[in-house]
C-alpha cells in the first residue's frame, strides 16, 4: 500500500483556449474527510474527472494509489458525479447487479438497508423516479462500495438544507474509514463541521489546502470567513452564496 | 470483466427489442393467412390483405430504423453522452467497452435479419412443396458429397462471414467518426458526420490507389495467368471473396484502434 493515495504533479487542463486547472500539484493522504472548495468554475470537477479518468489532463501527472489511472484506479474509487449516469429502464437492483459485478468492494445488503433508510423502493423502474429519489440510488450506489477514494462532485448543490443533512449523515455513517473522501461544494458552512482537511481552489490552482483545525487556529476565524474573505469577488459575481 | 459488460449490453439490446421482433413475426402470420386465406375476389378481403401487408412492410422498415438507431445510440449515448460517466469509470479497458458494444451491435443487425427473413419464410404459403421430393434431394446431395458441393459450403461460409465482417466494418466507421466529433467542444454530432465523411474519403482513396498500384505491379497477373489459378475457376473465387474478408477486417481494425485512441487517451466527458 502506498503511503499517498492520491499525487497529482503538474497537473494542467486546458479546454481550447481556456485552461481549467493550471500546474496544480495535490497530495493526500488516507483516511480523511477533505472539502474541495472553490466557486463554480475554478477547476473541482475538473480535478475529479480527471482523478476518476473521464478526462485526460493536457499536462502533469496523477497517481492513485501509486499507479496511473486505469481499471486498477478505478476499481478503488467511488465517484458520485454532478449528473444521472444510468439508463432510465433499468431498476435500481439492475444497477445493484451491475456494481456487485463489477466493483469487488460494493455490498449489495447495505445498499438494500440504505434504500430503506433513505425511502427508496429499489424494484422500482428509475424512469418512474423523481430527480430526488434518482440522486439519493446514486448515493447509495456510490457510498455502498467499501472504496478507498470517494469523489463527490457536488453531492449537496441542488437540494434543499433538510435533505443536505441527511444527505451528508448518509455519506458519514457510510464511507470507509479507511478510506478517503473527497467533497466537493462552495456551500462550505454545510460541511465544515465534518471536514478534516480544505483545498481551496482558486482559477486552477490549490490556493490552500490544510488541516481544518490548522486553518481555525492559524486564521483565528471558521473556513467558511476565510472562504468567503479570499473569494470575495466571485461573491459578487455570484459564484458563491 | 468483458463478458460482464457482453451480458448488461445484450441485456439493453433484448429490452430495446423485445416488441419489435416478435411483433414482425407475428404480423407475418397474420399475413400469411390474409394473403392466402381471404377471398381475393371481395372488396372486403382484399382491402383487409391490403391493410396487414402494409402494417407488416412498415414494421420491417422500422425494426431495420431502429436497429441502425440502437447501434448509434448505445454508443453515442452510452459511451459518450452522460452514461459514459458510469461505463468510463467501470474498472475496464476502452478496448473491451468498445468491443462489447461492437459484438452486440452485430450481433442485433444479424438477429434483425433473421427474423425478417423467418417472417417472409412464415408467408409463404409453401402449398405447391413436395416435401418428400425436397428431403430426397437433400439426402441425395449429402451422399453424393463431392468437391463441388464442399466448395459451395465454402462460399456460403465466406459470404456470412463476409456479412459480418462487413457489418462490423461500417459500425466502426460509425463508431469512430462518433469519437472524432467527441473531440470537439462545439457541434459534436455536426463533427462526427463531417469526419464520417471525410473517412469515407480518405479510404476510397487509399483503396483506388492500392487498386491501381496492384495493376501497375501486376499483382492481378498472378490470378489471371497463374496455371494454380487459371485450372481452378473455384480457387479464383475463395482468393477474391478472402481478399475482401481480409481487406475489410483491417480497415476495420484500423477504425478499432482509432476509437481506442481517442477514448483512452482523449477522453473528454462533459
Amino acid at each position: 500500500m502506498n503511503d499517498q493515495l492520491v499525487t497529482c504533479t503538474g497537473l494542467t487542463k486546458r479546454y481550447g483556449g481556456k485552461t481549467a486547472l493550471s500546474g496544480l500539484n495535490l497530495e493526500l493522504g488516507r483516511g480523511r474527510i477533505v472539502g474541495l472548495l472553490g466557486p463554480n468554475g475554478s477547476g473541482k470537477t475538473t480535478l475529479i474527472k480527471i482523478l476518476c479518468g473521464l478526462l485526460q489532463p493536457t499536462e502533469g501527472a496523477v497517481l492513485v494509489d501509486g499507479q496511473k489511472v486505469g481499471p486498477s484506479s478505478k476499481a478503488i474509487i467511488s465517484y458520485l458525479p454532478d449528473r444521472m449516469y444510468f439508463a432510465d429502464w433499468m431498476k435500481a437492483t439492475d444497477l445493484f447487479d451491475l456494481f456487485a459485478d463489477f466493483y469487488a468492494d460494493f455490498d449489495r445488503v447495505r445498499a438494500m438497508s440504505m434504500c430503506a433508510s433513505l425511502g427508496v423502493t429499489p424494484s422500482d423502474r428509475l424512469k418512474s423516479m423523481s430527480k430526488g429519489t434518482k440522486e439519493k440510488v446514486q448515493l447509495v450506489l456510490v457510498m455502498a462500495r467499501k472504496a478507498q477514494l470517494y469523489l463527490l462532485d457536488e453531492p449537496i448543490a441542488g437540494v434543499d438544507p433538510a435533505a443536505r443533512d441527511f444527505i451528508l449523515s448518509t455519506i458519514l455513517t457510510n464511507y470507509n474509514e479507511d478510506g478517503t473522501v473527497m467533497i466537493s461544494t462552495h456551500l462550505i458552512s454545510d460541511i465544515e463541521k465534518v471536514l478534516d482537511e480544505a483545498i481551496f481552489l482558486k482559477d486552477g490552482q490549490i490556493t490552500l489546502h490544510d488541516t481544518v483545525d490548522n486553518i481555525r487556529e492559524r486564521e483565528n476565524k471558521s473556513v467558511d470567513a476565510l472562504f468567503r474573505e479570499v473569494f470575495r469577488t466571485h461573491d459578487l459575481e455570484g459564484g458563491a452564496f | 470483466m468483458f463478458g460482464k459488460l457482453l451480458k448488461y449490453d445484450f441485456r439493453s439490446m433484448l429490452k430495446q427489442f423485445a416488441f419489435i421482433w416478435p411483433a414482425a413475426l407475428v404480423l407475418a402470420v397474420i399475413n400469411r393467412f390474409t394473403l392466402n386465406g381471404l377471398d381475393s375476389s371481395s372488396a372486403v378481403g382484399e382491402t383487409t390483405a391490403g391493410i396487414t401487408m402494409l402494417v407488416y412492410v412498415a414494421i420491417l422498415v422500422a425494426m431495420f430504423a431502429v436497429t441502425m438507431i440502437f447501434v448509434i445510440q448505445r454508443f453515442f449515448k452510452g459511451l459518450l453522452g452522460d452514461e459514459g460517466y458510469l461505463m468510463h469509470t467501470l474498472p475496464v479497458r476502452p478496448w473491451e467497452l468498445i468491443g462489447s458494444k461492437l459484438l452486440c451491435a452485430v450481433a442485433t443487425t444479424l438477429l434483425s435479419i433473421v427474423v425478417a427473413i423467418c417472417s417472409i419464410l412464415f408467408i409463404v404459403p409453401w402449398d405447391g412443396v413436395n416435401w418428400g421430393e425436397v428431403f430426397s434431394g437433400l439426402r441425395y446431395v449429402l451422399s453424393h458429397w463431392n468437391s463441388h458441393a464442399t466448395h459451395a459450403f465454402f462460399f456460403l461460409l465466406e459470404f456470412l462471414l463476409f456479412l459480418c465482417v462487413g457489418t462490423a466494418q461500417s459500425y466502426l466507421h460509425l463508431y469512430l467518426s462518433m469519437a472524432i466529433g467527441h473531440l470537439f467542444n462545439k457541434n459534436r454530432v455536426a463533427m462526427s458526420v463531417v469526419a464520417y465523411i471525410a473517412i469515407n474519403a480518405i479510404i476510397s482513396a487509399l483503396l483506388s490507389f492500392l487498386g491501381a498500384a496492384g495493376f501497375r505491379f501486376g499483382f492481378f497477373d498472378i490470378i489471371n495467368n497463374t496455371e494454380f489459378f487459371t485450372s481452378r475457376p473455384e480457387a479464383v473465387i475463395h482468393a477474391t471473396s478472402l481478399t475482401a474478408i481480409l481487406s475489410i477486417s483491417l480497415v476495420g481494425a484500423v477504425y478499432f484502434a482509432g476509437t481506442e485512441y481517442i477514448l483512452r487517451k482523449k477522453l473528454n466527458l462533459e
